[in-house]
């Protein structure tokens, strides 16, 4: 069966093989046109086919989603899945997003109007399973067959689907080939949102069965829950990765500053995603140095219970992870007594503090949350710091974060600044509320089980590595001019840092990322680039 | 036929009961997290020129935007509700190919209910001793013909609309996928409430029948048409009829599903503040305990307590 003739029915069918691959992707810009340009998908290992669902595309994103051994598990695993489908439908086990699902749920006039605005259908040649509604179909599916059993009514209905194991499996699967992103919802005339109907599913894994892929459940949410952070980092790891810090702004800067630590009252309590003081310092180093350069009343917390990390993984497929620690986040900042928080360079924990979670807590409790974007637009504009925007003349290009563009309406800030700093600043097309996602979203940034990298790199990718390329244009080919994507996200940055990679785009074109914070530390007056790639080796720190 | 005269009044007052009991089930679900997006069309004030509306901002790009009072325009959420309700803009936007027979039909939609309107009209107006005919002059006439050309267009649009988006999605193959028996069966429905009316339209051009409903309707009598063809207008108010207690029970009701999507959920984005509204609903909403749980083993042990560790 050729992948456009798969339909939602055919979830259910018993294969084999996937019910749909890659055929042809999307072609990219030049000089990405010719052959040779990126690397092929590595080929699907039998024993991965065994013991996990390989069969819907041929990815395996979720590493906990294994094949039951007998009859009776796949009854079992059966029965789990139609009772949380059952909580999900329920006002009271799913009483926080009972309204919005069910309308979405229920008034699809299936114009498909949604699939043109899908990065990752687009980006994968149109693969019939990628379309937005195939899997809000598939579910509705199974829900009216559930509901309504064998009955006429079911056919009449849709819910001419089997409810099996491979249902099951491959549902699991495809809940993980969405980026959350949203995009479809803008343009649906009935404003209906595939990605909450993705979300909801997975809730029904997670929350009912037990089964979420590892970096987001058990290296994410509950080592987070467990430690402090997602990334492991306890309190005194934290503390020593402040003094490293220090210790590294001295060098560059030649001044010793003292990072406010668990600072009471403080105005600001500033809070980063955790990832940062492991992959990229160079941001919270940024921060602290434009705060203090500024004189600004800050402190960063060092609370046990994840005072030091912003991430909130629960938000993308688990409503009990999302409340844990959204809820934990703002006990800490409450413990310190500051007056706001500030949140960092992290899209998807802008959204978790400041949408997902704001209606966790009573209102006394909720202390206002702000993005750093239009404080750092204010201090520019205060003219406390000298900046030098000559020091970034090069191509600088935006990418916009879904979780606080089109989920916020954090628009303009970072534009304002970056019109002040870099003069060679260009847009992506199309940018702002419309921008694509950096096919880390919803958790993929993070998911490297199997061969799902490639999935990410090749296809959920493919279309912001197509705009970064595209916004280049001019420059592409010519290597001795430094390009820069600022993309102002954690979980953007390394999807962004795994495509620049992929298609060798660093070495081969000298295209870069970071943040905006560290474009706005490259115009300071320091006396080194503040940019890795400016630095010679002479001014490294 | 005093059978037509309740059997309308029946379907009339169905329709708006379960439209009613439709935005009621909705109304009454429990307050969600927030979830809204963005362009939203209230946001008014903005950094440089442009408003926010416009581009898509929101106050969170105010710096202390909760020390500063809300800037909202009513007026542009108005005028967006207004696109979207007479022109459907988001689909003419993003898919116009589907754009055109959509907009056929609910474009009729609307030029019948100001048929429906003008017939009323009229059936007051020949009720209270006006004249309304095609050679008096003065106001009746004008009604008269009013009544006329929405009627016709009106069941045009309509039927046009509805019989070609039936054709489309048999035609398309995406879209026959995704298109359940349901699906058709609803086009069809209003197919033929749509042919129906033509057929009594060919004996009565003049929809002179709207006005004898109405009339039949005000005073409590059997509808008795002077002119239509009796059994075409049965049939037509039978399946008009059906289909008005029909809608409420499906998809179809998206007029009351739309209004929450966008009221309630893309476009609801009130943050939880001490001494507001909404942080005074969030407060209830907090108090809720549900009566069951999720079964996944992580959900009864939070990680944190002492039993987990």
């Amino acid at each position: 069966m050729s992948c456009k003739d798969v339909k939602p029915q055919d979830l259910g069918k018993k294969t084999s093989e996937p019910l749909c691959t890659v055929e042809k992707l999307m072609p990219l810009p030049p000089p990405y046109d010719k052959p040779g340009m990126e690397p092929d998908f590595r080929p699907l290992k039998d024993s991965w086919k065994e013991d996990y669902c390989a069969t819907l595309d041929g990815f395996i994103g979720v590493d906990t989603l294994k094949r039951p051994k007998t009859k009776e598990e796949e009854e079992e695993m059966i029965k789990k899945f139609l009772s949380g489908v059952d909580k999900l439908l329920s006002e009271d086990t799913n009483r926080s997003w009972i309204q919005p699902l069910m309308i979405s749920f229920e008034y699809c006039a299936k114009c498909n109007t949604c699939s043109e605005a899908c990065h990752i259908f687009k980006s994968s040649g149109e693969m019939e399973i990628y379309r937005p509604i195939f899997r809000s179909e598939a579910f509705r599916k199974i829900v009216t067959k559930y509901k309504k059993g064998n009955s006429f009514l079911a056919k009449f209905m849709g819910g001419d689907i089997d409810i099996n194991i491979e249902t099951v499996l491959r549902l699991g699967e495809l809940a993980y080939r969405c980026n959350l992103c949203r995009r479809c919802a803008q343009t649906c005339p009935l404003g209906l949102d595939n990605g909450l109907m993705a979300k909801e599913i997975r809730k029904i894994f997670s929350m009912e069965m037990g089964i979420a892929p590892k970096p987001l459940h058990e290296s994410g949410t509950m080592k987070q829950l467990k430690t402090g952070s997602s990334t492991g980092i306890t309190k005194d790891a934290f503390l020593d990765l402040i003094e490293f810090l220090e210790d590294d702004i001295e060098e560059y800067t030649g001044k010793r500053y003292k990072i406010p630590i668990d600072k009471k009252g403080a105005d600001i309590l500033l809070i980063h995603n955790a990832g940062e003081f492991m992959a990229w310092p160079q941001n919270p180093m940024a921060f602290a140095i434009l705060f203090e350069e500024a004189g600004l009343n800050w402190t960063m917390c060092s609370d046990d219970f994840i005072g030091y990390d912003n991430v909130n993984y629960g938000i993308w497929y688990d409503d009990v992870q999302a409340r844990r620690i959204g809820v934990a986040q703002k006990k800490a900042a409450q413990k310190l007594g500051v007056k706001r928080i500030v949140v960092g360079e992290c899209g998807h924990s802008h959204r978790a503090y400041m949408i997902s979670t704001d209606r966790m807590v009573a209102p006394e409790d909720n202390i206002p949350v702000e993005s750093c974007f239009p404080l750092m637009l204010e201090i520019l504009k205060s003219g406390s710091i000298r900046i030098d925007p000559s020091r970034n003349n090069f191509p600088v290009t935006l990418h916009d974060p879904c979780n606080y563009v089109r989920s916020m309406g954090i628009v303009k800030p970072q534009r304002e600044i970056l019109k002040m700093i870099a003069p060679k600043f260009r847009e992506m097309t199309p940018n702002g509320v419309h921008n694509y996602c950096c096919g880390g979203g919803g958790g993929f940034a993070i998911m490297n089980s199997f061969n799902f990298e490639d999935f990410r790199n090749k296809i959920s990718s493919r279309m912001k590595f197509h705009q970064i390329v595209e916004a280049f244009q001019d420059t592409i080919e010519d290597k001795s001019i430094p390009k820069y994507v600022c993309a102002p996200c954690s979980n953007c940055k390394g999807a962004l840092r795994d495509i620049l990679e992929f298609y060798d785009a660093t070495e081969k074109f000298n295209v870069h990322y970071d943040g905006l914070v560290e474009l706005i530390l490259n115009a300071m007056p320091f006396e080194k680039p503040f940019l890795h790639f400016l630095r010679d080796e002479e001014d490294e720190f | 036929m005093v059978f037509l005269t309740i059997f309308t009044y029946v379907a009339l007052i169905g329709f708006v009961v379960l439209s009613a009991y439709k935005a009621y089930q909705y109304a009454k679900m429990p307050m969600h997290s927030r979830f809204e997006l963005y362009p939203v069309p209230k946001e008014a004030g903005g950094i440089g020129d442009e408003e926010r509306y416009h581009y898509g901002g929101s106050f969170y790009e105010e710096y202390e935007w909760h020390k500063k009072p809300r800037k909202v325009s009513h007026l542009s959420e108005i005028i967006d509700m207004l696109k979207e309700m007479l022109f459907i803009k988001i689909l003419f936007v993003n898919n116009q190919r589907q754009w055109w027979l959509c907009y056929a039909m609910h474009l009729g939609f609307y030029v019948l209910f100001a048929w429906t309107a003008c017939s009323f009209l009229g059936a007051v107006g020949q009720l209270v001793g006006f004249t309304v005919n095609a050679t008096t002059g003065g106001w009746g006439t004008i009604l008269y013909y009013i009544t006329f050309l929405l009627g016709i267009s009106g069941a045009i649009l309509v039927a046009v609309g509805s019989i070609g988006m039936v054709l489309k999605r048999k035609k398309d193959a995406v879209l026959r996928k995704y298109t359940n028996p349901q699906d058709y069966f609803n086009l069809l429905f209003i197919f033929a409430v749509a042919v129906s009316g033509l057929v009594v339209w060919v004996t009565d051009p003049f929809f002179n029948y709207g006005r004898e409903i109405f009339k039949a309707l005000l005073t409590f009598s059997p509808i008795e048409p002077s002119i239509a063809n009796e059994t075409a207008l049965a049939v037509h108010i039978v399946l008009l009829g059906l289909l008005l207690l029909y809608i409420p029970m499906t998809k179809m009701s998206h007029y009351v599903g739309k209004y929450f999507v966008f009221h309630e959920v893309i476009w609801s984005n009130d943050p939880n503040l001490k001494g507001t509204k909404t942080g005074e609903k969030v407060r209830k909403a907090l108090q809720y305990k549900p009566k069951r749980t999720w079964s996944a083993p992580h959900i009864s042990v939070d990680p944190r307590s002492d039993e987990a560790k």
